[in-house]
């Protein structure tokens, strides 16, 4: 039985370094998430709360120094059964001090051609991924059913040219695309920005991948461009029910598109369940975080009463200094004076409180 | 009933777009609209939201009415003087009433200027100050947008983005400006930081008395903070009102998916088909193809769903907006 | 494998970090030992300035011709009339020192009005200064400074002022790409807004604080650029006159003993040109990762 998440991350951790600051940037810090196979897994946070990284992270894209240092990224997939990160110890030494990591040597070149070795066959194949910016992630020098034809070459059992040359249009047509054999010859520069991401869809989407990651697909996006790129994920989730990892800083996207939700703060998970129940409003048990941000986009009520807006106090927090106890502490307003010490000086764990739904905080769960 | 502050009759701004090295000797210059036609009015102590695309000239508009561009044509009134053909001596009075809130964090501020002097000099352009005057105006400054005082030796690269956009919104106050086009101020801001801008602009508001042109394609945060809306396409404004009736009964086609796509991101009929696109060019959104009769009407639902009425093409008689009751104005043809 | 080490669990809002910290070890040498070699120009040009020598330069010493590095009184021997190379080597950094301090005053001043006139202003000013660049450009340096010596006189500030110009379009640019590169980030447009005169935008805004970096960078390659031309026409005859010393003219003495195993009258200016040219260019190279940061990313 290959039951079980497509993809598991335990503890992940990817550092960068500061050396304006002398210090560890510690954009994934301990993250935690799995995807089951054909649903759709979205990730909310602010910028900096290290969605972007952990994706990259997954993908091997880490070019950065130090970069990924610790963790465990389980694929299951029908053909591959792999962890992504297998003989990182190998390449990493780290020193802790406090419960902290103080120093970190790594060998990056060997482990850069380790991360090569162990994606081969996997990044584009079982794992595609579609870019926030589709401009500037396409050739601009290619038409794009040229570069998704060279996709599936690549990645799929397909190899006559004019087979994949009608496979492309294929899925430029389930991505909607209107007059496909047209666009078929197109360059990026000469299509819109929807059109774009359309085509970064279809090219995602041709290699048949196990996972999909779209990284924010609709920002930068205009209002009504935004809204049918939705609704083409949707369709595409139902018609294909590819296992997707959705990055999303809006709520609303996440919420029409994802079945599980991972809400992420500062690098770390905290919270991670299904997205219908906590990502609605009258849901009493959910963390902190996830309360305060739902309150604070404007419902309809606030706009019909003109009332000011509920605000997270304070700014988003910054990785480089992350404090002892609860990464939200210092913006959280529901601490209660019997929790506040615990608060303040150990972090939570993420525990499960309800099956399927795992909250990193002390209201939930006392010692 | 409150005095009209801000009055802007007719305004167009046209860009030029040279088309080839000697285009300019032979005529051969391309013509953008990317204002055509637009008035409108703001009251003391209003807010008027702007919406629309990216491209649509929003910003363009912001940029003209402070004079950062010049306008083709039009007028500009503010507080009863005509500020539209003011050489830039004589508007210099009014750089202090009027203000501008970038959409780039990082513009208003010179990225190689600590937040002190970066305030220092907004405070001292146009005033005298002696140096204890200065100390409370920067304190009483940052009090009124909620900075903390250690960010003031930082430099702009150092700060967050909430705190830039405070940042901006100070620079502003300083001047002591009556009249502030904030252009997306939230577009670049996390969800949580957003509310708490949306929460100052508001408080300052009620504080002060400032009327703002607020430009957003934020729907919701438009519909949130403006007394009236004016929705703009392709240059021209498509249709203005109260926000809530805007945002409620929207008349004009546009404007009805425009919020729709916003409301639980399902858009509604905007499916156009293919074929009649290829006819309309393509549809979308382009300045340089010649624009004749209704400019929506490629995209437009209404248009097809009435079998193409020669009214929407025609080039004599493109919509203008007209009052349908209740100060809402619209400018189509078959409004909803 | 690279150690990556956090230095303070607690950073504080400040950028408290120096910037000798932030940079590249091989950026800290490069400057360093740019610096070293000006304050070493900088310090002899005053010796030779206030007469202080170890001897006399212009002084014949018959008896001691020839005398190798080392010898009682001349540290580092005399040349072939008995001169003491050490003081002729200190007072050859008047022929370059002066003279080349205007052509980087002529360059950067002039560099710097044309660079804001054409990027600030753009239009006609741009396309103006853009050809005129260019036509100075296609135009051998060289040939300009014979042309100047054979209509005037072989004076070196003469050559300087050419050399200055020259180097205007260079300047001229660099400031111009420097501004349009701003104009984007429009916080320009922003001062404008906030009703501050265009001369202090100017000069301010763009001059004082983002323009100070690469006019720095732009002077001390400039140096470098004078003392090559001074010592490289001095060498062909054009540039200083024997008998005042110039390293060009004492290399070129220096040659014609060169093969006949005397090979420090020319050898030790020589090496004086070749450690202070690039001397000032990696200190121009150093202050340019440095200050602009163009290593770190």
């Amino acid at each position: 039985m290959s039951n079980g998440p497509v993809l598991a991350i335990e503890n992940l951790r990817t550092y960068f370094f500061s050396r304006s600051k002398q210090a560890f940037i510690r954009s994934v810090d301990g993250v935690t998430l799995h995807i089951e196979k054909g649903k759709t897994l979205g990730i909310v946070g602010e910028s900096g709360s290290g969605k972007s990284v952990t994706a990259l992270s997954t993908m091997g894209l880490i070019s950065a120094e130090p970069g990924v240092i610790i963790g465990k990224i389980g694929l299951k997939t029908e053909t591959v059964q792999k962890n992504l990160l297998r003989d990182l110890k190998d390449h990493v030494k780290i020193n802790m001090s406090t419960g902290r990591i103080m120093s970190v040597y790594k060998d990056s070149l060997g482990w850069q051609k380790k991360i090569n070795r162990l994606m081969k066959g996997i990044r584009g194949k079982e794992i595609a991924m579609i870019f926030q910016n589709p401009k500037l992630s396409m050739n601009p020098f290619s038409s794009i059913g040229k570069q998704i034809a060279e996709s599936i070459l690549l990645n799929t059992s397909i190899s006559n040219r004019n087979e994949a040359k009608d496979k492309a249009i294929y899925w430029l047509e389930q991505v909607k695309m209107d007059s496909p054999r047209l666009r078929y010859y197109n360059n990026p520069y000469g299509l819109s920005g929807g059109m774009c991401q359309r085509a970064m869809i279809a090219m995602a989407l041709s290699s048949e991948p196990s996972l999909l990651i779209a990284d924010e697909p609709t920002t930068g996006l205009d209002a009504t461009i935004q809204s049918k790129i939705v609704d083409l994920l949707a369709h595409l989730k139902t018609s294909f029910g590819v296992t997707t990892m959705l990055i999303s800083h809006d709520i609303d996207v996440i919420k029409s598109l994802s079945d599980n939700v991972a809400v992420m703060y500062g690098g770390t998970v905290l919270e991670h369940g299904p997205a219908r129940t906590i990502l609605t409003s009258d849901y009493k048990y959910k963390h902190p975080y996830t309360a305060a941000l739902l309150s604070s986009i404007p419902s309809q009520e606030h706009i019909r009463e003109k009332k000011k807006l509920q605000v997270i106090e304070g700014d988003v927090l910054d990785t480089i200094n992350i404090p002892d106890g609860c990464r939200f502490f210092e913006r959280c307003n529901k601490v209660t004076d019997k929790i506040k010490e615990q608060c303040e000086h150990t972090e939570p764990d993420l525990r499960e409180v309800f099956p399927g739904h795992k909250v990193r905080c002390f209201r939930f769960f006392r010692t | 009933m409150a005095k009209t502050i801000l009055e802007v009759k007719n305004l167009k701004k046209y860009y030029t777009q040279s088309k080839g090295l000697f285009s300019s000797l032979r005529g051969n210059v391309g013509i953008i609209p990317a204002v055509d036609d637009v008035s409108f009015y703001i009251k003391e102590k209003e807010t008027m939201g702007l919406v629309g695309e990216t491209g649509c000239g929003k910003t363009t508009i912001g940029k003209t009415l402070l004079k950062l561009a010049p306008a083709t044509s039009g007028e500009i009134i503010y507080d009863g003087t005509d500020i539209t053909h003011l050489s830039s001596r004589e508007f210099y009075p009014y750089r202090k009433k009027m203000q501008m809130i970038f959409q780039d964090l990082d513009a208003a501020l010179n990225p190689k200027m600590r937040i002190r002097s970066i305030l220092k000099e907004a405070l001292t352009v146009h005033h005298k100050l002696s140096k204890a005057e200065l100390k409370y105006r920067i304190d009483d400054l940052l009090e009124k947008v909620n900075l903390k005082k250690n960010k003031l030796s930082n430099f702009p690269n150092e700060l967050s983005g909430g705190e830039k956009r405070r940042v901006g919104i100070a620079r502003a106050l300083a001047v002591g400006a009556q009249f502030i086009v904030a252009d997306e101020p939230t577009s670049a801001l996390d969800v949580s930081i957003q509310a708490q801008v949306v929460n100052l602009l508001k408080d300052l508001q009620k504080t002060l008395g400032l009327s703002y042109l607020f430009i957003s394609h934020d729907l919701r945060i438009v519909e949130l903070i403006s007394h009236k809306v004016a929705v703009m396409y392709l240059g021209q404004i498509v249709e203005m009102g109260m926000a809530g009736l805007i945002a409620n009964e929207p008349r004009h086609p546009y404007t009805d998916i425009l919020w729709s796509s916003l409301v639980d991101k399902k858009s509604s009929e905007v499916n156009r088909s293919n074929e009649e696109n290829k006819k309309a060019g393509g549809g979308g959104f382009d300045f340089e193809r010649p624009l004749e009769g209704c400019r929506f009407a490629p995209r437009c639902p209404v248009y097809y769903s009435k079998n193409k009425p020669d009214i929407c093409t025609d080039p004599s008689s493109s919509p203008t907006l007209r009052d349908i009751g209740d100060a809402h104005k619209v400018a189509c043809h078959f409004p909803l | 494998m690279k150690k990556y080490s956090q230095i303070s669990i607690k950073v504080s809002d400040f950028s408290e970090v120096p910037f000798w910290k932030k940079a590249n070890t091989i950026d800290l040498i490069c400057v360093g030992y740019g610096l070293t070699i000006f304050i070493l120009v900088l310090v002899s040009y005053i010796l030779g300035a206030t007469d202080f020598l170890p001897g006399d330069p212009q002084k014949l010493n018959l008896a001691l011709l020839m005398a190798p590095p080392g010898t009682e009184g001349h540290i580092l021997g005399t040349d072939f009339v008995g001169r003491d190379i050490l003081s002729r080597l200190i007072i050859g950094i008047q022929a370059y020192f002066l003279p080349g301090l205007l052509a980087i005053a002529i360059s950067l001043i002039l560099g710097t009005c044309f660079g804001v006139a054409a990027g600030y202003w753009e239009g006609w000013i741009d396309t103006i200064v853009t050809y005129t660049s260019n036509l100075l450009n296609s135009f051998p340096r060289l040939v300009l400074i014979l042309l100047m010596v054979a209509a005037f006189k072989p004076d070196i500030y003469y050559i300087m002022i050419v050399v200055g110009i020259t180097n205007v379009p260079a300047v001229a640019s660099l400031v111009k790409g420097k501004i349009q590169f701003l104009k984007q980030k429009n916080f320009i447009e922003a001062a404008i807004s906030l009703g501050l005169k265009t001369r202090s935008i100017i000069i301010k805004h763009i001059l004082w604080h983002n323009c100070r970096a690469i006019l720095i960078i732009q002077a001390t390659l400039g140096m470098a650029e004078a003392i090559l031309m001074e010592t490289s026409l001095s060498y062909l005859g054009f540039g200083v006159q024997e008998p005042t010393p110039s390293w060009g003219n004492m290399v070129q003495a220096g040659s014609n003993y060169f093969l006949q195993g005397n090979f420090w009258p020319s050898t030790a200016p020589a090496l004086a040109i070749l450690f202070t040219i690039m001397g000032f260019h990696l200190l121009g190279d150093g202050l340019n990762n440095i200050l602009e940061g163009k290593r770190n990313k």
